[in-house]
């Protein structure tokens, strides 16, 4: 589904990816871990096109198509759904508004037709109880006065309206205690864990995956892929922690 | 008396060729709110014109004033208001132009005795070559304890030489007052225009949805909030 | 009163109380050489003469004289000044001093001892007094040099042949006039032009004296400059001009700082200053300006309306403002930065308190020319008495200057309800990329915040000096060290009388 090939990236003037590459097939979760710095965050703002963070050489594939040459709009009505570390704040513009109007910018890139206000509503409510988020809510402008949960519940409650082929969820066990943990836990094996999906997990702890359990773990440091392994390699990693693999 | 010059500080960014057109003006319409009274008022400036409006708030009264300046060539509305004791006055005005539209809004707020409070919000959006301004005066009498005034103040340009003009001023000769004004300029938040692309909307929609979120609130508590806030951002698709 | 000294004498007691009211309140008597009173081409012409100065400024001096004769006194500043009569002054005076001078041994001691009552720094008396470094130990001496003008004249200059090996020229204005025409031809009247405003152009005909410095490229100034403004004959006009030059990749801090005997009359003050700073160049200018604020009625003080300008002129060059404004009974002055160059930035930290019946309409303008500029204004205004107090701001973003930023802070503290805060922030942004913001905010000293520092064991005004302080500390730590400790105490000074 996602192949990443010898992927270099700046932020600014600064080389943050250094070549790496990664595989990712339809029904695989894959986790990504590693010490702060080593450049999580910028390969999921690289892969879904953050303006600022510039590819300088390598390639990326997402179901057959050049995802780079994509605008970051393309990208989401590609399929590719990127959970932010920190949802934006948007005042005034309620959820409802907000994702309506987003999954119908998709479906029309995709040629396929709106959804009316009463096929949404339907599809927002399940999601939203899914995730024990009420309507008042959804009602609400987005992420604004949410608390750190709050917000990254809601990102799951997109996820599930939006139901994208990709999610790469970057630090979105953060911020959450031990039952908001499990809640998006299952939320996203709900959401996620399909034979035509696929999954790229960004995350420091392996806590997250005792909920989410992955098929592949890499480790990334200093912008590449230093080891790649199954679950256990998660748990090694809590153990030793990073300074013992980079060695 | 002849027309404004800009040396005129009320004028000094105005668009003089049309207020020499529209020049004499008529006198400014006279609101007296009575002690206890309350007050509200929607003006909607879509057509090019001067509104001068001279507000005394009686004791313990209250006034509230909506804007929407968005037409004509240039567009003003200058409020002069007198707050009595406990007063209380609210501005919710926004602008939005394009073209070579030039948009003001002038206020006058004098707190002239004790205890009344007031509070303007005023945001600009503007496009093209057009300019906007807000000259606001909030002026607190020697007497005029217990002043409550907030100004706040923000503009968003959409194109480089579209300008933004903004004088929040204070005179305050009472000592125990809270007076504050906050004023920005600046363009659309990238994160958020980045979040909103990432869930798929366009970029020019996401501009809209951003600029919705910029203008939002203003007119809460107008009686006619809905059409404000629709002839606003159907204003607002008109220049995305 | 709770002094334990008992003064029964009527005179003794008015006479103590005088000399309280204002600390720097006495007079020197320096014989001094007057220009014929008066305002005229002839007094413009007797100026250049005593100065030896070449055809060229002459000139220039008559070409603004007739050109201040078309103008009018701008009336747009928060201020209610009676006309003046500049007829009625003297407009240039000198100490007589012996023709020329090398080193400080050879200047008066009468202005030495002037000085020493200003309370000079200790280190900077030893430094003045020749002694090279501390002997005691503690922190290491900063070095400072002191281009001194008395009333109109620069009298003395130190360290000038340290700083001539560095390459750096300190020297009175009317020296460089001499020595280095060409450079100061290039700069002078560039950044505040002749015609910029009515003092200005005042000052062009009639400027007695002032500073000029350049640094070369690359040089970082091996001390701080320094300049102390007195203002000591009575009826005179003080008309400073000083013109700093930094090129390329060079560093200076400059420190002036003034005070003033008391007089009744009203004096009139109208310096120019004017920066450069080339690429790279950084200017740090610091003043503390505390010169005669008139008595607690309102009668005399000094009327200082300055004009200080800095271009911006290199990329990365950077302009910092920082200014103490205790003294004057009016103070009209705007440190301004024009930022034409990409990366440029400019600074204004100010401190202004007014007393009694001062009135000071003082701020900054901002001018963002260049691509990436920034600039920082930080204003506190503290008003007391009858005194008014009027922060004046302009921010402004040409159309071509991508990427620039502002934040501004104007805050207001308010002692008493005789007094006047007042903000005018002007904000003009003509480019979509700018991020200019701004706050102000007005608040007085709580009954909470007395009562905690009182139970402490302050007394009232203990506590409202302390209070200040930390109101202005956000400029106060702008400044240099010492400067610093003078600047606090100042404040503390400037209130006294404004609580109980």
């Amino acid at each position: 589904m996602l192949q990443i090939n010898n992927l270099h990236a700046n932020v600014g003037d600064k080389p943050i990816l250094k070549g790496l590459t990664l595989s990712l097939n339809a029904g695989e979760i894959h986790a990504i871990m590693g010490p702060n710095g080593a450049g999580k965050s910028t390969l999921g703002y690289v892969l879904s096109g953050r303006p600022g963070y510039e590819v300088t050489e390598g390639s990326v594939t997402f179901n057959g198509q050049d995802l780079l040459a994509l605008e970051p709009h393309e990208r989401a009505a590609a399929g590719l759904f990127l959970g932010f570390q920190y949802p934006v704040e948007i005042p005034g513009v309620s959820n409802v508004q907000f994702l309506r109007e987003a999954l119908n910018a998709q479906r029309k890139y995709r040629g396929e037709a709106p959804l009316t206000g009463g096929e949404f509503l339907k599809v927002a409510r399940e999601q939203a109880g899914a995730l024990g988020m009420d309507m008042d809510m959804l009602k609400r402008p987005v992420n604004v006065g949410f608390s750190g949960g709050e917000k990254k519940r809601n990102e799951m409650v997109q996820m599930g309206i939006i139901d994208p082929a990709l999610a790469i969820l970057d630090e979105t066990d953060s911020g959450l205690d031990i039952d908001a943990l499990r809640t998006v836990g299952d939320g996203i094996n709900r959401i996620m864990r399909k034979p035509d999906k696929a999954v790229l997990l960004i995350t420091h702890y392996q806590r997250l995956l005792d909920y989410v359990k992955p098929d592949f773990v890499h480790v990334l440091a200093d912008g590449r892929i230093t080891r790649t392994g199954g679950a256990d390699l998660a748990l090694e990693l809590e153990r030793d922690g990073y300074k013992e693999l980079a060695a | 008396m002849s027309a404004p010059t800009r040396h005129n500080e009320a004028w000094r960014y105005s668009d003089i060729a049309a207020v020499e057109a529209a020049w004499p003006l008529p006198a400014p319409e006279r609101i007296i709110v009575p002690a206890g009274g309350t007050f509200a008022r929607t003006i909607i400036q879509d057509s090019g014109l001067i509104h001068q409006l001279d507000i005394a708030i009686g004791k313990g009264a209250t006034a509230a004033i909506h804007v929407l300046n968005i037409g004509g060539e240039y567009g003003r509305v200058e409020l002069n208001v007198t707050l009595h004791e406990k007063a209380d006055f609210t501005l919710g005005a926004v602008q939005i132009g394009g073209a070579t539209q030039t948009l003001e809004v002038i206020t006058t707020v004098t707190h002239a005795e004790p205890g009344a409070t007031s509070s303007q919000i005023v945001r600009s959006v503007l496009a093209g070559t057009a300019t906007g301004t807000y000259l606001g005066k909030v002026a607190v009498a020697r007497d005029a304890q217990q002043t409550d005034s907030v100004q706040s103040v923000k503009a968003m340009l959409l194109d480089r030489s579209a300008t933004a003009n903004a004088k929040p001023e204070l005179e305050i000769y009472a000592d125990d007052v809270k007076c504050a004004h906050g004023c920005a300029i600046g363009e659309l938040d990238a994160m958020g225009l980045f979040y909103l692309q990432a869930r798929g909307i366009t970029p020019a929609e996401a501009k809209k949805l951003m600029l919705q979120a910029f203008v939002a609130g203003v007119f809460e508590g107008a009686a006619d909030e809905e059409a404000l806030t629709e002839a606003a951002l159907a204003k607002l698709g008109d220049l995305v | 009163m709770t002094d334990d000294i008992e003064i029964k004498d009527k005179a003794a007691w008015d006479a103590a109380e005088k000399v309280a009211d204002y600390e720097h309140g006495w007079s020197s008597d320096i014989e001094t050489d007057f220009a014929p009173k008066g305002l005229n081409e002839d007094t413009v012409r007797f100026i250049s003469a005593k100065k030896n100065e070449p055809e060229w400024m002459l000139e220039w001096r008559l070409k603004a004289f007739a050109m201040w004769k078309t103008m009018e006194a701008p009336d747009w500043a928060k201020l209610n000044v009676p006309p003046i009569d500049y007829q009625d002054a003297y407009y240039y005076a000198a100490p007589k001093a012996k023709p020329k001078l090398n080193s400080l041994d050879e200047v008066d001691p009468e202005i030495l001892r002037v000085y020493e009552k200003l309370g000079i720094p200790i280190a900077e008396q030893k430094l003045l007094a020749g002694v090279e470094g501390g002997e005691d130990g503690g922190l290491p001496q900063r070095r400072v040099a002191v281009d001194a003008v008395f009333d109109s004249v620069s009298v003395a200059t130190t360290f000038r042949a340290e700083l001539e090996r560095a390459g750096v020229i300190f020297r009175s204005i009317s020296e460089a006039i001499k020595e280095y025409p060409d450079l100061v031809r290039k700069y002078l009247g560039k950044i505040v032009p002749m015609h910029d405003n009515y003092f200005a152009t005042l000052n062009c005909a009639v400027f007695s004296d002032g500073t000029f410095v350049y640094i070369p490229e690359g040089v970082r100034c091996p001390m701080e400059l320094s300049t102390y403004f007195r203002i000591n004959a009575e009826n005179t006009g003080q008309f400073e001009r000083t013109l700093i030059v930094a090129d390329k990749g060079s560093y200076v801090s400059y420190l002036e700082g003034c005070t003033a005997p008391m007089r009744d009359e009203n004096q009139l003050h109208a310096a120019v200053v004017e920066l450069v700073a080339l690429d790279d160049a950084e200017i740090k200018y610091s003043t503390v300006q505390n010169w005669y604020p008139g008595d607690a009625e309102g009668k005399g003080g000094i009327y200082n309306f300055v004009t200080k300008r800095a271009l911006c002129q290199g990329r990365n060059s950077k302009v910092s403002w920082t200014q103490v404004e205790t003294g004057s009974a009016v103070t009209w002055k705007y440190p301004s930065c024009v930022l034409n160059g990409e990366n440029s930035v400019g600074e204004f930290y100010s401190v202004a308190v007014t007393n009694n019946h001062q009135q000071a309409d003082t701020g900054t303008k901002m001018i963002h020319n260049g691509k990436g500029s920034r600039s920082t204004i930080v204003s506190k205004g503290i008003s007391a008495g009858h005194s008014n107090n009027t922060y004046r701001g302009l921010v402004r973003v040409a159309p071509n200057a991508e990427g620039v930023r502002n934040f501004t802070q104007c805050d207001s503290l308010l002692l008493g309800s005789l007094s006047g805060a007042h903000t005018v922030p002007y904000i003009e942004v003509r480019n979509p990329s700018a991020q200019i913001e701004h706050e102000a905010t007005t608040s007085k000293i709580s009954d909470d915040q007395m009562f905690y520092a009182m139970a402490r064991g302050l007394n009232a005004e203990e506590a409202v000096a302390l209070i200040v302080n930390g109101f202005a500390k956000e400029v106060l730590q702008q400044l240099p060290m010492e400067f610093a400790v003078e600047a606090q105490k100042l404040l503390g000074i400037s209130l006294e009388g404004s609580v109980g």
